[in-house]
């Protein structure tokens, strides 16, 4: 069967049916791992139930002023959510660039998901949205 | 999904076991495979329906909780059960207290005073507490002096509220008294016809429905949800029903319960016929108040009253049915037992003996009242009830207590008031109550538990009577102790207090004081009688009896009547036994005769009682050799014609106090054993410091 040709399967949170099957659309191996990283650097700590450490301080950082420093604190939060709660994907590079201009930090994250051997790019715009 | 449901685990009730038991659940699949992720959509959609299980498992673990009597916690369930029992709460009830007033200056012929009068009390606690009358009362006067004698006062504001009866915002005509310090034994209910119609009936509670008809007028009482009183109405039948226009009027006293018991003086706030009070004497101070039913107490009364079926069958209905307080008394403590049980038996009656909380007795008409309103109407019909009063019997304590100062903060005299009071929450926890016994364990575990530096202690036990003494005429007391008396205690025998009042037999004008009582034991112990216990068969001829003890001299025959033993004379009495037996044999040629038993009472048994004084000289003077006996072996003193003139003391109480054998006492029956909590004499306790040198 063409589905357990996939190593991961997950729902796609945002429950917009899939343009084919009319379905819940899905995510699957390498776009289930990007997006589970989305979920959990946009969950703020305490938000899941029962779980408090899940998540990440991200949006709290993102009221910081908009320095290298907070730069390199976003980066170790990035790091520290990746390593503790994903463990499909090992960090490959990691650069967080403070963009003052745009009020705005960009993530640019490449990352080995489960046995590939060429990483994957994946690049964040970290922005406040109010 | 093959094989899920083989892992339901339908027990889990916390979040993260459900949760666990989902993911367990999606192994089973492989369209969905990332369940095990923490970031994954499909955990954030587990993590929901886990809130949610948990939310539900718990909702439904409490509704189940308040669905039984026995798990149930919020009030309004536990009500709600005992509903289904046919149990009502009891509410608060208004402790009583009687007084005499007086008025004088009185000018007209008889005075009138008017009941729900306000007599203040004199602060308990630092707070005044307010007392009324619920009923009134008329007296002639005398020389212008009006006296109201035992007009009954009872600690409450009197309340009333009126509702009109309409279907339209009242279809189920409940009517709620908003008021949580209702005394419901004092609730008076009734119906005016309409507002144009001023005729107006009464309402009762109703009792027995298999009595009500459709013209009852009875109402129902209930609580409900918000711990309030609800009144309710028959259907027209079960009861008359009310109908449209119909005004409802409730009074009652609105009460702080126990709170203002042990008032025991007070004034009257307002003037009567223009006549200011010249003075409210108390006679009994407030006692036998309740507070409202507590959850606890619901659970353990609403099942017994159920099994007992409106109907006092088994000892345990009467409890259940007495306790209901539906005359608004409440007790510490009932005891009742059939008089098969009594010595000698009395059959067809049923003893029922009551502790009113916060007082020794019932009165007179209490008790009748109680007899013919509540008992008899659901006793069975040959089986007579009666009341009889608790016989306390107060324990006086003598505590002597070593200490280490080392090993305390505490002065001595802290010590010691600490070791009283601890003292006295013992005799009220463990005793003053029927079928309690006096551990001297625990009393010394708890002397010894009061401070880490108590080094040792020991007790001395008495045990006293105390009763009121005819002083107007001679009669015949008897105290039973219900345990075997010490015999002449050098200094702690049997002695009373305070000291009495006797005239003075050469010259009646006189009135000896300072008189006391004193025992003497018999000197010699010789055999006093010989009881028969067991009278044998087939005897041809008088069989021997030969004592056998540590004295000489002691001889006695038997008689005999058909071949039975019936009676053994004692022809000499002997001397220096303190202790005998006596066995029976066959004469010489008496085949056939056996089976005979007797024992022997030694004289020692009882001792005589006798008065004396000190004379004007200090010389101890006997004023009466024998004014009573006492039974050592039974523990029963027995005062003979005793004809005090007065007793040292303003209530006229005398105690006569005894050393017991043992320090293990028990009641039975109507025997409450007390530490008297109003008796300063009553725990003495004596600390010593223990020093290191």
């Amino acid at each position: 069967m063409a589905i357990n040709q996939h190593i991961y399967s997950d729902l796609d949170l945002t429950f917009l049916p899939s343009p084919a099957t009319g379905d819940v659309s899905m995510k699957y191996d390498e776009q289930a791992v990007i997006r589970s990283i989305r979920n959990l650097l946009n969950t703020n700590l305490y938000d899941r139930l029962f779980q408090p450490d899940i998540g990440s301080t991200l949006n709290r950082l993102l009221f910081e002023p908009v320095t290298p420093l907070t730069a390199t604190l976003i980066q170790n939060e990035v790091t520290r959510t990746i390593t503790n709660y994903e463990p499909r994907a090992r960090i490959n590079t990691l650069v967080v660039s403070a963009n003052p201009d745009g009020n705005a930090f960009n993530v640019a994250l490449t990352v080995f998901i489960g046995n590939q051997t060429s990483p994957t790019a994946i690049n964040i715009l970290l922005q406040r949205t109010r | 999904m093959a094989g899920a449901n083989s892992n339901m685990q339908l027990t889990n009730l916390d979040f993260d076991s459900i949760k666990s038991n989902f993911i367990t659940y999606l192994q089973g699949q492989n369209t969905f495979q990332d369940y095990n992720f923490e970031g994954s959509g499909l955990n954030v959609l587990l993590d929901v329906l886990a809130y949610n299980t948990q939310y539900n498992a718990y909702y439904l673990n409490q509704v189940a909780n308040e669905m039984f009597l026995d798990s149930a916690v919020q009030r309004s369930s536990v009500v709600s059960q005992a509903k289904v029992l046919g149990y009502t709460p009891k509410s608060a009830i208004a402790p009583t207290a009687t007084v005499n007033v007086v008025f004088t200056g009185v000018t007209t012929g008889s005075l009138t005073l008017p009941a729900y009068q306000s007599f203040g009390s004199a602060a308990i606690n630092g707070v005044n507490y307010t007392f009324t009358n619920p009923d009134s009362y008329t007296v002639n006067t005398v020389n212008n002096t009006a006296t109201f004698q035992n007009v009954v006062i009872k600690q409450g504001v009197p309340a009333t509220y009126s509702f009109t009866v309409d279907s339209s915002t009242n279809p189920k005509y409940l009517f709620e008294i908003p008021d949580n310090a209702i005394d419901t034994t004092t609730l008076q209910v009734s119906v005016q016809q309409s507002s144009s119609n001023s005729f107006t009936v009464i309402y009762n509670p109703a009792s027995n429905f298999l009595q009500l008809t459709n013209t009852s007028q009875v109402y129902f009482l209930q609580e409900a949800l918000n711990g309030n009183y609800q009144i309710y109405f028959g259907d027209g039948v079960l009861g008359q029903k009310l109908s449209d226009g119909n005004i409802l009027r409730v009074n009652y006293l609105s009460t702080e319960g126990t709170s203002g018991a042990g008032a025991n003086s007070f004034v009257l706030l307002n003037t009567v016929s223009g006549y200011p009070p010249s003075a409210v004497i108390s006679v009994t101070s407030a006692t036998q108040g309740g507070d409202k039913e507590s959850i606890d107490s619901i659970k353990f009364q609403a099942p017994k009253s159920y099994a007992a079926q409106n109907r006092a069958v088994t000892k345990s209905d009467y409890i259940s049915m007495i306790q209901e307080n539906k005359l608004g008394i409440s007790f510490d403590a009932v005891n009742v037992w059939g008089g098969e049980e009594n010595s000698p038996p009395v059959y067809g009656q049923v003893f029922i003996c009551l502790k009113p909380t916060g007082s020794y007795t019932l009165t007179a008409t209490q008790k009748t009242r109680l007899l013919s309103e509540v008992i008899s109407p659901i006793s069975v019909l040959t089986v007579k009830p009666s009341i009889v009063d608790p016989d306390y019997t107060y324990i006086a304590l003598t505590v002597d207590v070593l200490y280490d100062p080392t090993k305390t903060t505490q002065t001595a005299s802290q010590i010691q008031a600490g070791i009283t009071n601890a003292i006295q929450k013992f005799g009220t926890s463990t005793l003053n109550t029927f079928n309690s016994s006096f551990n001297a364990y625990d009393l010394l575990n708890t002397i010894q538990s009061y401070d880490a530096s108590i080094v040792t202690s020991d007790f001395n036990l008495q045990l006293q009577k105390k009763f009121f003494p005819n002083l107007s005429s001679t009669q015949t007391y008897n105290l039973y102790y219900h345990t075997p008396l010490k015999k002449g205690v050098l200094l702690s025998g049997i002695s009373n207090s305070p000291d009495i009042q006797y005239l003075d037999p050469v010259n009646k004008a006189n009135t000896i004081t300072g008189v006391f009582i004193e025992e003497v034991p018999s000197a010699t112990y010789g055999v006093d009688t010989i009881s028969v216990i067991n009278p044998g068969y087939s005897y041809q001829l008088p069989p021997k009896v030969t004592i056998t003890g540590d004295g000489t001299g002691a001889e006695a025959h038997a008689v005999i009547v058909g071949g039975a033993i019936t009676a053994v004379n004692v022809t000499s009495s002997g001397n220096n036994y303190t202790s005998a037996i006596a066995t029976i044999t066959p004469q010489t040629g008496d085949t056939t005769g056996q089976g005979g038993a007797v024992v022997v009472n030694l004289q020692g048994r009882f001792g005589a009682l006798r008065t004396y004084y000190y004379n004007a000289n200090q010389v101890k003077t006997i004023l009466n050799s024998n004014v009573g006996t006492v039974d050592y072996i039974n523990g029963v003193i027995t005062l003979n014609n005793f004809n005090p003139v007065g007793i040292d003391n303003p209530l006229g109480e005398l105690a006569i106090t005894a050393t017991p054998t043992t320090s293990i006492i028990s009641s039975t029956f109507n025997g409450i054993i007390t530490i008297d909590p109003y008796d300063p004499n009553a725990i003495t306790v004596n600390v010593t410091a223990k020093t290191n040198s």
